[in-house]
Order: structure tokens, then C-alpha cells, then sequence
């Protein structure tokens, strides 16, 4: 062993010299651990702090997820008009990103201190039990609302660079807070249900396998069922209109098509059974939260 | 190897921690005080059983075979785990109420691995810094300073992953050191380490206690090994007290010394007994019991006049259950 090395009255003899210190500056306590802890875990959602492959999966998402805003501007700039939705964005590109990211980054933030055993260390500091857990899904729903609504304000800023007049300024502002509520309703669901799952395993293959089986089986199975509910020759009946209470993403377009959104999406508008996929959005946020506080109230300590 | 002499304890003791419960007259506050403390896990096993001891300032053992109660109790002190009944305090604070400020003041080195091995130990201990409260800067400088203290040089940028089990445990210990703690609190600290890396730890770990002024309470199954650093003892067994105290009196039934010579074992065991040692029979050997340094002495004297050819001269190391196996009813309640 290295450190074992050189006669031990030289090494104590350095370790004299030094002396040790008491540190006598502030501790700024329970809140600036949180912050701090949910600040780390921000960061290494996007690799930031780790080696440049932690950083590939992050890069290539938001570079993705940010082609459309940079193909409308081009358009735009080319006197055209907008060509891509602020409430919709791109929806299949959208949930094909969002799948990638959160199946890849969650087991970052959770799977690895559970795969090494650290949280019997943060328990064993001045936190409370849940503060871990929520400072990691508040890290995440960050890192998941950068990846949707900076391309929002990307297009937001391509499209009124070309705007004439404050009218159209004013238009383009108002598409938008819809777009951005939107967004924010995507991070906090994906990021709920992708860390609740990925704390369920310390094995990051088996955490990102389960998430990513778990959101594209869903997906299918949502857009099986429209088609099966529209082949049957009812249209936009009841059947379609329900389809989508299967997977997290239909959910969310539910919920938007329910609070007022128009722009088209992979739903059929749910009309008076919209209702339905707003309780459906709040009960899978409730057991994904709930989910996860469970976890970690009894997460082994040893 | 000398007698042990009780360690000198300068800024220890010259002021209680911080918060403390008013001390009893002439008594040092307890580091850690538990009373009745029981725990009982599902399937009706007792953990700790009507535990009640008293710890004060300086490096502490706590001994007992595994499944004794040792890692149980450690936990309950952090407030990681809520006693059945009884009470236990820390630092002058009660673990159930106020088990944040008392995870503010203690490190804790768990016994089990518990490092991420794609992380440098810097980044590591940073962090974990960052984790006890200390604001960026500082956590960084006391990381570098924790990894120095604990023998970690150049080594503390090179991912945990590839070091050896000892620089692992030097990382466990630095990261509990990080926050500068008034208590530490050690499980098993020795674990898995070679002979010469369970030395070094236990140098490390004595030094702290000594020269850093922190409180130690230290846990072991091996008594041999941490009756060298220890100013007192706490044996529990089955979750019960088998015996706290002073190091002095532990060592006085805890050394035997170990003679072996290859003929003349009768010769010796009747000059031993003349010197008025007392030596018994183990096989092929003789136990000596050390009373003080003087033991050794008169062994050397006793195999030397008699020409006899030494083949082992050691001091031997009994695990607590045998040491206690015989003592423990006489003793028990002792604290």
C-alpha cells in the first residue's frame, strides 16, 4: 500500500508541521445543504463534473430537441411563418428525447449512490430523511424543464426576430406561456416517474432498462389503441378519446388539450372526458412523489 | 511492548462540548450517555437490551462479537434508527429530538463500503463536505486537509475506484473527518486491512483522538486490536453491558503473555511460579498474566537463567467473548 510507505516517523513528522485545525467559520445549515446537494445534482444530470461520456447522452438530447426551434428560425427569417407549435412542439421528437434523457440521466442522480452505498453518509449529516429525495427531484425537474423549454424560448426568440410591430410581438408571447405551462407539466411527471423508478435499482442498466420499457411500452400501446378505436370506425369516439389514459405522454397531451390547448395533437380532442386525463395527471404525480418518499423513508441506512 | 499508559488529553477536556447537559460534580460531560436503551427488531431479536452507559471525552472502545450490538447502537446515537424505549444523548442532546444538530457535530464512518469508485477522492470529500454544512470554499480546503491528515497525498485526484482497500478506508475516515466533528463515530474502522494497514489505522485513528482533540468512540470485535488506543472500554454482548471503563483495569485481564520454549516447559513453569507470576498450562505454551512492564522482564529472566531455548515470546490477544466468558458475572454492573 502506498500510503503505508517511508518510515512512519517521517510521515507523523509531516502530519506534526501541519497540525490539525478546528474550523471555526459559519455553517449555513439544513437549507444551503439542500440547495447544495440539489445544485450537484443538476450538474451531473447533464455530465457536468463527471468525464466527457457522462456528457454524450445530455448533449446529443437538448441538440435534438433544439433542431426544430433552429429550422424555424431559419424559415422564419426566410419570410415565412412559424412552423412548429409552442404547446406541442414537436410531439413524437419531444417524447422520443424525453425517453432518452430521463431513462439515461435519472439513474445518474439515484441509482449510483445507491449502487455504492453513499446514503448512509448524507444520512448520517445534519438532513432530514426526505430532504435527499427532494432535493433530487428538484434538481431533476430542473435539468427536464431546461431540455423543454429552453427550445420553446429558442423559437420564441427566432420567430419575434422577424416580428413586426408589437401586436405580433404580443401574439407570439401569449402562444407561449401556454407552451412553457405545458413544459413545465412534462418535467414534473417525466421527472417524478423516471426517479421513482430509477431508485427502485442501484444497477443503472436495470434502472434505465426499466424506465425506458416502462415509457416506450406505454407510448405503444397508447397509439395501438387509438388505432385500434379509430379502425373500428368510431372515430374520434369515446375509445379514442380514452386511448391516451395508458402512457404518461398521451396524459400530458390530454391535460393540454383539456386546459384549452389547440394546436393537434396525438389525441383526439377528449372533449368532456378531458377531466379524466387532469385526474390521471395528478394521481400518477401522487404516486410517483409518494412513491419515491416511500423509498427513501425506509431506504437501507447500512 | 510496554504497559499501556492512559493517554494525555490537552484541549479535550478543557472545555465541555458545546450545549452540553451540565456535567455531575467533578465529571467530564459524556460524550454519549444512553439509558435502558432497547431495540428490538421485528422476529422479536433484542438488538440492544436495557443498555445504559456513559462515554466520556477521548477515544473510546466499544467491543463486542458480531451481531453484538455495536452497529445498532452507533445508529441509534446518529438518530438514524429510533430506539423501542429508552433514552440516549449525544453531545448533551437527545437523539430522538435533536438528531440533526447531533449529526452536525459527529462524523460517522460506516462499517460497510460506501464509496462511489468513479469519483476522486477529492470531489468525493468536497462534497460530502458540502454535506455537512460547510460553505464551497471551505469544504474544499478541509477536504484537502481531511485527505492529508489521513494520509492521502497525491493520491486524493486519482478516481476511488483504483485504491486499495486501506486508502478506501482512509477516504471513509476523512470524510467523516470533514466537517471537523467534535465526535467520531467508528464502525469497524479496521475491516478487511492487512495486518500493517489495521496499524496504520489504528495510529491514524489514536492520533486524531490525541492531537486533533476530537472524541472517538470506536467499535471492534477484536479487543486486542483497540485496547492499544483506547482510554476506555465499553463491552457489550447480546445488547447487553457486559463492563465500561478505564483501559487500566480492562488491560489488567485482558494481557496474558504467551511463553513458548521448545523443552524445559515444567523447568519454567516452576521458575515462573517462584517469581511468584502464577503461570498456566495452555498446551504446549505458558499464559503469563501481565500485572505491569515487570512481567516481561522476569520472563526474560526466568527463560534466561535457565538456558532454556525461547522459541515464542507474545502478548495474546483474547476476543472479548473469551475475555469476558469467564469475567463477566463477577463484573457485569461495573459501570
Amino acid at each position: 500500500m502506498t500510503t503505508q510507505s517511508g518510515p512512519p516517523a517521517a510521515r507523523a513528522g509531516v502530519i506534526h508541521d501541519i497540525g490539525y485545525r478546528h474550523y471555526e467559520g459559519p455553517r449555513p445549515g439544513r437549507a444551503a445543504i439542500i440547495r447544495a446537494l440539489g445544485w450537484h445534482s443538476l450538474r451531473s444530470a447533464f455530465g457536468i463534473g463527471r468525464g466527457a461520456k457522462a456528457k454524450i447522452i445530455p448533449v446529443i438530447a437538448f441538440s435534438l430537441m433544439c433542431l426544430p426551434a433552429v429550422v424555424n428560425a431559419v424559415a422564419v427569417a426566410r419570410g415565412g411563418k412559424r412552423i412548429v407549435d409552442y404547446d406541442t412542439y414537436i410531439f413524437q421528437l419531444r417524447v422520443l428525447v424525453m425517453i432518452i434523457f430521463v431513462a439515461a440521466q435519472a439513474p445518474e442522480l439515484v441509482s449510483r449512490d445507491l449502487r455504492s452505498h453513499v446514503l448512509p453518509l448524507y444520512f448520517s449529516r445534519p438532513l432530514r430523511r426526505l430532504d435527499y429525495p427532494l432535493a433530487k427531484l428538484g434538481a431533476f425537474i430542473l435539468a427536464c424543464l431546461a431540455l423543454l423549454e429552453i427550445p420553446l424560448l429558442l423559437l420564441y426568440v427566432g420567430t419575434v426576430s422577424q416580428a413586426h410591430g408589437g401586436g405580433a410581438i404580443w401574439a407570439q408571447t401569449r402562444a407561449l406561456i401556454p407552451g412553457l405551462l405545458v413544459g413545465l407539466a412534462w418535467a414534473v411527471l417525466l421527472a417524478s416517474i423516471g426517479l421513482v423508478l430509477a431508485s427502485l435499482s442501484g444497477r443503472r442498466a436495470y434502472a434505465t432498462g426499466s424506465i425506458a420499457i416502462c415509457f416506450f411500452l406505454s407510448w405503444a400501446l397508447a397509439g395501438l389503441l387509438r388505432g385500434v378505436t379509430s379502425e373500428n370506425g368510431m372515430g374520434a369516439g369515446a375509445g379514442a378519446r380514452l386511448s391516451g389514459l395508458v402512457s404518461p405522454f398521451t396524459v400530458l397531451d390530454g391535460l393540454r388539450q383539456w386546459l384549452g390547448g389547440t394546436s393537434p395533437g396525438p389525441l383526439p380532442p377528449p372533449g368532456d372526458l378531458g377531466v379524466l386525463y387532469g385526474v390521471l395527471f395528478l394521481l400518477m404525480l401522487a404516486a410517483a412523489v409518494g412513491g419515491l418518499a416511500a423509498r427513501y423513508r425506509k431506504a437501507g441506512i447500512s | 511492548m510496554t504497559a499501556p499508559v492512559p493517554l494525555q488529553h490537552g484541549p479535550l477536556q478543557a472545555g465541555p462540548p458545546a450545549g452540553g447537559t451540565g456535567p455531575g460534580p467533578g465529571l467530564v460531560a459524556a460524550v454519549v450517555e444512553t439509558s435502558a436503551l432497547t431495540k428490538r427488531y421485528p422476529g422479536a431479536v433484542n438488538a440492544l437490551d436495557q443498555l445504559s452507559v456513559r462515554v466520556a471525552p477521548g477515544i473510546t472502545g466499544l467491543v463486542g462479537a458480531n451481531g453484538a450490538g455495536k452497529s445498532t447502537l452507533i445508529k441509534i446515537l446518529l438518530g438514524l434508527l429510533a430506539p423501542t424505549s429508552g433514552q440516549a444523548a449525544v453531545l448533551g442532546l437527545d437523539c430522538a429530538r435533536d438528531a440533526e444538530r447531533i449529526r452536525a457535530r459527529c462524523g460517522y464512518m460506516p462499517e460497510h463500503d460506501c464509496l462511489p469508485p468513479d469519483v476522486t477522492a477529492t470531489e468525493f470529500v468536497t462534497h460530502l463536505g458540502r454535506m455537512s454544512g460547510l460553505p464551497p470554499t471551505a469544504a474544499k480546503e478541509r477536504a484537502a486537509e481531511s485527505l492529508r491528515h489521513v494520509g492521502l497525498y497525491e493520491e486524493r485526484y486519482r478516481q476511488i475506484g483504483t485504491y486499495s482497500t486501506g486508502m478506501k478506508q482512509r477516504v471513509k475516515l476523512a470524510q467523516a473527518l470533514v466537517g471537523d466533528p467534535q465526535l467520531l463515530l467508528l464502525d469497524e474502522p479496521t475491516i478487511g486491512l492487512d495486518p500493517a494497514g489495521r496499524a496504520a489505522m489504528l495510529d491514524l485513528v489514536s492520533r486524531i483522538g490525541t492531537e486533533f482533540g476530537i472524541s472517538i468512540l470506536v467499535s471492534s470485535h477484536l479487543l486486542g486490536e483497540i485496547e492499544q488506543i483506547c482510554d476506555h472500554l465499553v463491552a457489550i454482548d447480546g445488547g447487553r453491558l457486559l463492563r465500561a471503563d478505564s483501559m487500566t483495569s480492562f488491560t489488567q485481564v485482558s494481557q496474558v503473555l504467551l511463553v513458548e520454549v521448545d523443552e524445559g516447559t515444567a523447568l519454567l513453569e516452576a521458575e515462573l511460579a517462584a517469581r511468584g507470576l502464577d503461570p498456566r498450562r495452555d498446551e504446549r505454551a505458558l499464559l503469563v498474566q501481565i500485572g505491569s512492564g515487570e512481567t516481561y522482564d522476569a520472563v526474560r529472566d526466568a527463560v534466561a537463567d535457565l538456558g532454556l531455548p525461547l522459541n515464542r515470546l507474545e502478548q495474546r490477544r483474547r476476543r472479548v467473548e473469551e475475555l469476558f466468558r469467564d469475567d463477566a458475572p463477577d463484573r457485569e454492573g461495573a459501570a
